[in-house]
């Protein structure tokens, strides 16, 4: 009997795994259309128990791994307040955001940091704009995102700092799962809100400047500035912006520019969020 | 009626039709002059009504409504949607507890909707009965587990929902007696035990 006080090896000889160089390497070139977006797959009514949720996953590139999103949403709610909080007319609500802590190569820790904070707070200003809050007096609502796995899980990732980037991409994420397991709980909303993101970026190759639709940091040499907007479609509405990085001030990419690209960009998943939820009332009809 | 220009599936933000010729139901709003879709489900159109229902108690000042006007409303089948007691609303409440101002209720059935989450709400003493309001005692007019017909008062402050049984109809419709039977009301404000024949002063409903 080996010695049971101490974590022994194993009796046989292993050899360590090795894992094949060249993936890693191919954080290759964007071969999408700069005003292509990636496909997702949206599914609502996941989870049972919640009034309503949702579950997005964002394609990977063909053939490679690392740049695909992974988000759950459940909704808890309208359901009654605390008996501490104040009166309120309004529906009152409340986002939490959540890396899991296996969804980045750097593990996250199980309590929210700050990071996710300011994601939750950039959401519930993103989904206020759009809900209908007069019609539930006294209520609170849950909405709480888990992202499963997030962008670039990969190593290289992390060696180039281009999460701070995938952020933008997240809430983008969190926005358009969000509303679409709002409208599954039957919550009243003015508008389905939907989240696009755009970005100027310089190409390997001279530094040339260009703007993309949903843009994944690693694809690119580097990302100057990055904007995430919500918006209403039917509305022509933008309920929350988030801009970061600095433009160039000569050239033709102006700030409108790179706003008017996220827009588009939302509009883009819009017509894949509404096009998914038909289905469901579809399908529930027969 | 040409129902033939309105999508039947919406989402949040799909327009259903001018206001000129639709009035807003539920799970719908107005923007820009159309009827839009607040909610994801089934749109549905239903004609207005020939002969409107007897007159319901004024409790809130409201425009006149045209009443030629078909309303829009939009519904998920096959799920229960959650709603909130509003004022007028008949809801059941079941009595937890006592008090000798007031008595605190748990609403648990708004009309004819089982609600899912459970809203607290509460029965002061002056709103027990409409007579005799000085003279009312809680104690004499619910036990705690009682099943209670109420009609909201109030949307309240931030705990409780203020529900009235200053009507006939309203009061307690289920009640079991100390020794734990079910019991039987025999007059407008007694209970008895069908089993030990013992009585007990309640606020009795009229059956209906």
């Amino acid at each position: 009997m080996a010695d049971r006080r101490r974590i022994n090896g194993p009796g046989g000889s292993t050899l360590p795994p090795v894992y094949d160089e060249t993936e890693s390497d191919a954080a290759s070139l964007r071969q999408r259309a700069p005003d292509a977006i990636r496909p997702l797959y949206l599914k609502t009514g996941v989870t049972p128990s919640a009034s309503g949720s949702a579950y997005l996953e964002i394609e990977p590139r063909e053939g490679k791994h690392g740049s695909g999103m992974k988000l759950a949403c459940t909704v808890h709610g309208p359901r009654s307040l605390p008996r501490s909080a104040p009166f309120s007319p309004y529906m009152v609500l409340s986002t939490h955001v959540k890396f899991a802590p296996f969804a980045t190569k750097q593990r996250r820790g199980y309590l929210r940091d700050s990071s996710e904070k300011d994601l939750s707070t950039l959401l519930e200003t993103a989904l206020r704009g759009a809900m209908i809050a007069d019609r539930w007096p006294k209520s609170g609502v849950d909405v709480v995102v888990t992202i499963i796995e997030g962008e670039s899980t990969r190593q290289d990732a992390v060696e180039r700092r281009v999460e701070e980037w995938d952020a933008m991409n997240v809430l983008g994420g969190c926005i358009t799962v969000a509303s679409a397991a709002i409208a599954d709980a039957g919550i009243d909303c003015v508008d389905t809100v939907s989240g696009g993101v755009a970005a100027l970026v310089a190409d390997k190759n001279g530094g040339e400047l260009s703007m993309v639709l949903d843009p994944v940091a690693l694809e690119h040499e580097s990302v100057l500035a990055a904007c995430c907007v919500a918006y209403l479609p039917n509305r022509d509405e933008v309920t929350n912006l988030w801009f970061k990085g600095q433009l160039p001030s000569t050239g033709t990419h102006n700030y409108q520019t790179l706003v008017a690209k996220a827009v588009q960009a939302s509009r883009g998943v819009h017509g894949l969020i509404s096009a998914s939820l038909s289905e469901v009332i579809e399908n529930s009809q027969g | 009626m040409a129902t033939d220009s309105i999508p039947t599936l919406a989402i949040p933000g799909t327009v259903l039709g001018p206001t000129s010729k639709y009035a807003p139901g539920p799970g719908t709003h107005i923007y820009g002059g159309n009827v839009v879709s607040s909610l994801l489900g089934n749109v549905s159109v239903t004609a207005p009504a020939k002969a409107p229902g007897p007159a319901k108690r004024l409790n809130k000042i409201t425009a006149p409504t045209a009443e030629e006007l078909s309303t829009i409303s939009v519904a998920r089948r096959g799920r229960k949607r959650e709603v909130l007691p509003d004022v007028g609303n008949i809801v059941l409440a079941r009595v937890v507890r006592l008090m000798p101002k007031q008595a605190i209720v748990v609403i648990q059935q708004v009309g004819s909707t089982v609600l899912q989450t459970e809203w607290q709400g509460v029965i002061r003493v002056q709103d027990v009965r409409a007579t005799e309001q000085d003279k009312v005692k809680i104690h004499e007019s619910f036990k705690p587990g009682d099943i209670v017909r109420a009609q909201v008062i109030s949307l309240g402050d931030q705990a409780n929902y203020y529900l009235s049984t200053a009507a006939n109809e309203l009061g307690v419709i289920m009640a079991t007696s100390d020794a734990g039977n079910d019991m039987v009301p025999i007059s407008w404000k007694e209970f008895r035990d069908p089993e030990t024949g013992v009585s007990e002063p309640r606020k009795v409903a009229k059956p209906s």
